[in-house]
C-alpha cells in the first residue's frame, strides 16, 4: 500500500491545500445559493419538529422552559443528520465525488471542505433556531458564551458527521443508517454541550470553574474526531 | 504512453482482470471492446488511479500507479457516461470548480474558451440540469480537457446519446485526437469502437485476446474477428457444465 | 485446518479463565470485606467495575486491529477487530446490568441518568452496537472491512471521552473508588457510598478488584481466541461452498 506515501493525510497543509478546501466550499455555497436545498429542509424540520414538540407538552410553557435547552439541542442533532445525507449525497448523484478524486488533490482537503461548508449550513440553522427559542421559551440564548458553546459543539458534530455519513452514503440502507451511527457517536459531545448552555440559562453566569470541566471536554472531542476525520478520510472515499 | 503489464484485479474469488498487457503510444487513439462483465470498466477505473490492481503494472506518462497516483492525475481527464458534474450548479461554474481543483491559471479565460470549443458559450449561465444529454455531453469533455491532460479516458461516451449528439461528439473526439492527445476509449458499442480509432483490442473475460489495427480492417471483418474471439471462449466454459449433464 | 481438536493455546487459556474467574468468585464472596451501609449488595460492583474495564480493553483492541488494517488490509485484522467488539459489547452490557443492580438499594431506582458513568457505559454501548448495522449493510467484504475498521477508529473517541468525564466530572451519585481522590468532591461521594474502615479492609477491597479485574482479562482472552477460530471455520465453510457453487457452473475446469 504505497499509496500512502502519495495521498498522505500527514502532509502539512500548504497553499495548494487550502485553495482545494476552498473549491470545495465554494461549490458547496454556490449549490446552495442555487437551490437552497439543504438550509430550508433544515429549517422546516426544526419548526415542525418544536412545535409538535410543544403539542406534546401541552402548551405548558413552564414545562417547555424547562427542558428548551435539551430541545434546541436534539432538534440541531436531528436536522443536522438531513443536513448531512444531503450535503454529502451531492457528490453522489452524477458521480462527481470521482471526478474529485481524479483531480491532483489531498483527500482530507474533501473532508475539511465537506466539514466547512456542512458546518456552515447548520451554523445557519442555528441562528434560526436561537432567535425562534429566545421568542418562544423567553430564555437567554443570544449570550455571546452560549453561541460559542454552539459554535464548537456544531464543529465536533459535523467533524463525525461527514466522515461517518461519508459511509453510509455507500451503503445499502443509505440514509437510514445515519442517525443510528452518528447520534450515538456524538453524545459525548452534546451532553457536555448541553450542560454549559443549561448553565448560562440563569441571570446570574456560572463561574469559569463550573464550566471548565465540559468545555474541555467538548474541544478534546472536536480536536480528536477532527483528527480521525483527517486521518481516515481517503479510506472511506477511495476504493 | 499508457503502459500495462500483467494486471490483475480481483474481487475475492472474482477474478476480473487476468493479466492484461496493452501499451498505447503517444497520440494514439486505442479502443477496448468487450461484452459485459468482461473488465473494461475496471481496467479503466485502474487507469484513471480510481482503483488499486491486485497485482501487475500501470504505468502512465512514466509515472507508475498507484504510487504516483497524484501525478498521473494531473496527466489524466475521464469522460464518461456519467456526466460527472453538478447539475444544480451552472456550465460556467462547473468548469470553474475544476478549474479550482486543478490549480489553473486564468481560469476565467480557460473556462471561456473551454466553453467556446464545446459550443456552449451562450448557455453558460444555465443550470446544467436544464441541458440535453449531448449538451451535458459535451460540457463533460470540456470538464475533462480543462486542464490540458496528455491522456483522455472514455468509459462509454455513446450511451445515450442520439445520433446528432453522437457525430457531435466524434467531431470533438477527432479534434482531441488531432491536438496530440492520447485516448483510450472503452465501449461494448462497435460501429463508434472502430471508427475513429487507430487500433481495437478486444477484451474478453478479464484478458486481451486480440488487437487490430483499424485502418487495415472494415467493419464485416471486425465483427468476425470479435464474435469469433469472444465465441470460442463462451464455447469452452460451457462445456463442463453439459458434461454434467447437471440441468438436464 | 484442524476442525476438531482445540488447539493448545485455545485449551490453554480456557483453563486459565475457568480458574481465574473461580477464584475470582471466591474472592469476592469471601475475602472481600462488606461495605458497611450497602451491605452484601455492594460485591457486585466488583463485577461492574472488573466488566467496564475490560470491555474498555476490548474496544482498545478493536482500535488497534482497526488502524492495522488501514494499514495493511488483510481479513486477520477485520477478524481480530469483529471479535473484539462483540466481546467488549457483551462485558458492557454485563456492566450495565451490573451497574443497575447495584444502583437500586444505593438510589432507590434501577436507572438514573444523572450517573455519569452508567450514561457514558450505555453511549458507549449503542456506538458499538451500531458498529454491527454499519457491517450488516455493506456486502463487499473489502469495503466492510475498511468502513469497520474506519467506524471503530472513530468510535474509540466515545471511550476517551467516557473516561474523561467518569474522572472529571462531577457526579455526586456514584463513587470513584481507585484513585480517586483526583476530585475532591467525588472523593466525598467516595467516602458517603463505598464504607469501609482505612487500613486493611480497604486494601483486601483493592485486591479483589484487581483479582476481578485479572480473572475478567482472562476471560476476555479465551472468548477472543475461541471467537477468532469460530470465525475461521465460518470463512473456510463459505470458501468450501463458493467452490462448490463455481465447481457446479465449470469454472473450475
Amino acid at each position: 500500500m504505497s499509496e500512502k506515501e502519495n495521498n498522505s493525510s500527514f502532509i502539512i497543509p500548504n497553499s495548494a491545500f487550502w485553495s482545494s478546501v476552498w473549491a470545495i466550499v465554494w461549490k458547496d455555497l454556490q449549490i446552495e445559493k442555487h437551490t437552497r436545498q439543504i438550509v430550508s429542509v433544515m429549517i422546516m424540520f426544526s419548526l415542525v419538529t418544536v412545535i409538535m414538540f410543544n403539542f406534546a407538552l401541552e402548551a405548558n410553557l413552564a414545562a417547555a422552559r424547562e427542558v428548551a435547552t435539551g430541545l434546541l439541542w436534539a432538534t440541531i442533532l436531528l436536522a443536522g443528520t438531513l443536513g448531512l445525507n444531503r450535503s454529502l449525497a451531492i457528490e453522489r448523484e452524477n458521480q462527481t465525488m470521482e471526478a474529485i478524486l481524479m483531480a491532483p488533490i489531498n483527500r482530507s482537503a474533501i473532508y475539511l471542505g465537506k466539514v466547512i461548508s456542512t458546518t456552515v449550513f447548520v451554523l445557519i440553522l442555528e441562528a434560526i433556531l436561537v432567535f425562534i427559542f429566545i421568542i418562544f421559551f423567553n430564555k437567554p440564548y443570544w449570550r455571546p458564551q452560549v453561541i460559542l458553546v454552539l459554535f464548537l459543539g456544531t464543529i465536533g458534530y459535523i467533524a463525525a458527521g461527514v466522515l461517518v455519513t461519508s459511509m453510509t452514503i455507500q451503503t445499502r440502507t443509505r440514509e437510514v443508517l445515519l442517525p443510528v451511527l452518528l447520534l450515538p457517536l456524538s453524545l459525548p459531545l452534546v451532553l457536555p454541550a448541553a450542560t454549559i448552555v443549561s448553565s448560562y440559562m440563569f441571570p446570574q453566569l456560572p463561574e469559569l470553574a463550573e464550566i471548565q470541566t465540559p468545555l474541555s471536554l467538548v474541544l478534546v472531542y472536536d480536536l480528536l474526531m477532527l483528527a480521525v476525520g483527517f486521518l481516515t478520510y481517503h479510506y472511506v472515499v477511495e476504493s | 504512453m499508457i503502459q500495462i503489464k500483467g494486471l490483475v484485479k480481483n474481487y475475492g474469488m472474482n477474478h476480473v482482470l487476468r493479466g492484461v498487457d496493452l501499451h498505447v503510444r503517444p497520440g494514439e487513439f486505442v479502443t477496448l471492446v468487450g461484452s459485459n462483465g468482461a473488465g473494461k470498466t475496471t481496467l479503466l477505473r485502474i487507469v484513471a488511479t480510481l482503483q488499486q490492481a491486485t497485482a501487475g503494472q500501470v504505468t502512465i506518462g512514466g509515472w507508475l500507479l498507484p504510487q504516483h497516483a497524484s501525478r498521473v492525475r494531473e496527466h489524466i481527464g475521464l469522460v464518461s457516461h456519467q456526466a460527472l458534474l453538478y447539475g444544480d450548479l451552472t456550465a460556467a461554474e462547473n468548469l470553474t470548480f475544476f478549474a479550482r481543483l486543478y490549480r489553473l491559471e486564468n481560469q476565467q479565460e480557460r473556462v471561456a474558451t473551454a466553453l467556446k470549443t464545446v459550443g456552449l458559450l451562450a448557455r453558460q449561465r444555465d443550470a446544467v440540469s436544464t441541458f440535453s444529454r449531448g449538451m451535458v455531453q459535451r460540457l463533460t469533455i470540456a470538464r475533462a480537457t480543462l486542464h490540458e491532460p496528455d491522456v483522455l479516458l472514455l468509459d462509454e461516451p455513446y450511451t445515450g446519446l442520439d445520433q446528432d449528439a453522437a457525430r457531435l461528439l466524434d467531431d470533438l473526439l477527432r479534434r482531441e485526437s488531432a491536438n496530440g492527445r492520447t485516448i483510450l476509449m472503452i465501449t461494448h458499442d462497435l460501429t463508434h469502437g472502430l471508427n475513429l480509432c487507430d487500433r481495437v483490442a478486444i477484451l474478453n473475460r478479464g484478458k486481451i485476446v486480440a488487437e487490430v489495427d483499424s485502418a487495415h480492417t472494415n467493419p464485416a471483418e471486425f465483427l468476425e474477428l470479435y464474435t469469433e474471439h469472444t465465441r470460442r471462449r463462451e464455447k469452452r466454459r460451457k462445456r463442463p457444465v453439459s458434461g454434467s449433464g447437471s440441468s438436464e | 485446518m484442524e476442525l476438531t481438536r482445540l488447539n493448545r493455546n485455545v485449551r490453554i487459556l480456557n483453563w486459565a479463565a475457568f480458574v481465574t474467574i473461580s477464584i475470582a468468585l471466591l474472592i469476592v464472596f469471601f475475602y472481600a470485606p462488606t461495605e458497611r451501609t450497602m451491605g452484601n449488595v455492594q460485591r457486585i460492583f466488583y463485577f461492574h467495575v472488573g466488566a467496564a474495564w475490560v470491555g474498555a480493553v476490548a474496544f482498545f483492541i478493536a482500535l488497534i486491529a482497526g488502524a492495522s488494517y488501514l494499514r495493511r488490509p488483510s481479513k486477520k485484522w477485520d477478524t481480530v477487530a469483529v471479535a473484539s467488539v462483540e466481546i467488549g459489547l457483551v462485558f458492557l452490557t454485563m456492566a450495565i446490568v451490573a451497574g443497575s443492580v447495584w444502583g437500586k438499594p444505593a438510589w432507590n431506582t434501577w436507572w438514573n441518568w444523572s450517573s455519569v458513568r452508567l450514561t457514558t457505559i450505555t453511549i458507549a454501548w449503542l456506538t458499538y452496537a451500531a458498529y454491527f448495522m454499519l457491517r450488516g449493510a455493506i456486502e463487499d467484504e473489502e469495503k466492510r472491512g475498511r468502513f469497520a475498521a474506519v467506524y471503530v477508529i472513530a468510535a474509540f473517541v466515545t471511550i476517551i471521552l467516557s473516561y474523561l468525564s467518569i474522572r472529571f466530572v462531577n457526579d455526586l451519585l456514584h463513587p470513584v473508588v481507585v484513585g480517586g481522590t483526583a476530585n475532591p468532591q467525588t472523593g466525598q461521594a467516595a467516602d458517603s457510598l463505598q464504607e469501609f474502615a482505612p487500613g486493611v479492609e480497604s486494601t483486601r477491597m483493592v485486591l479483589s478488584l484487581n483479582a476481578s479485574v485479572i480473572a475478567f482479562s482472562f476471560l476476555y482472552a479465551a472468548w477472543m481466541v475461541n471467537r477468532i477460530r469460530l470465525q475461521r471455520f465460518m470463512d473456510e465453510a463459505s470458501n468450501l461452498k463458493m467452490r462448490v457453487v463455481s465447481r457446479l457452473q465449470g469454472d473450475l475446469s
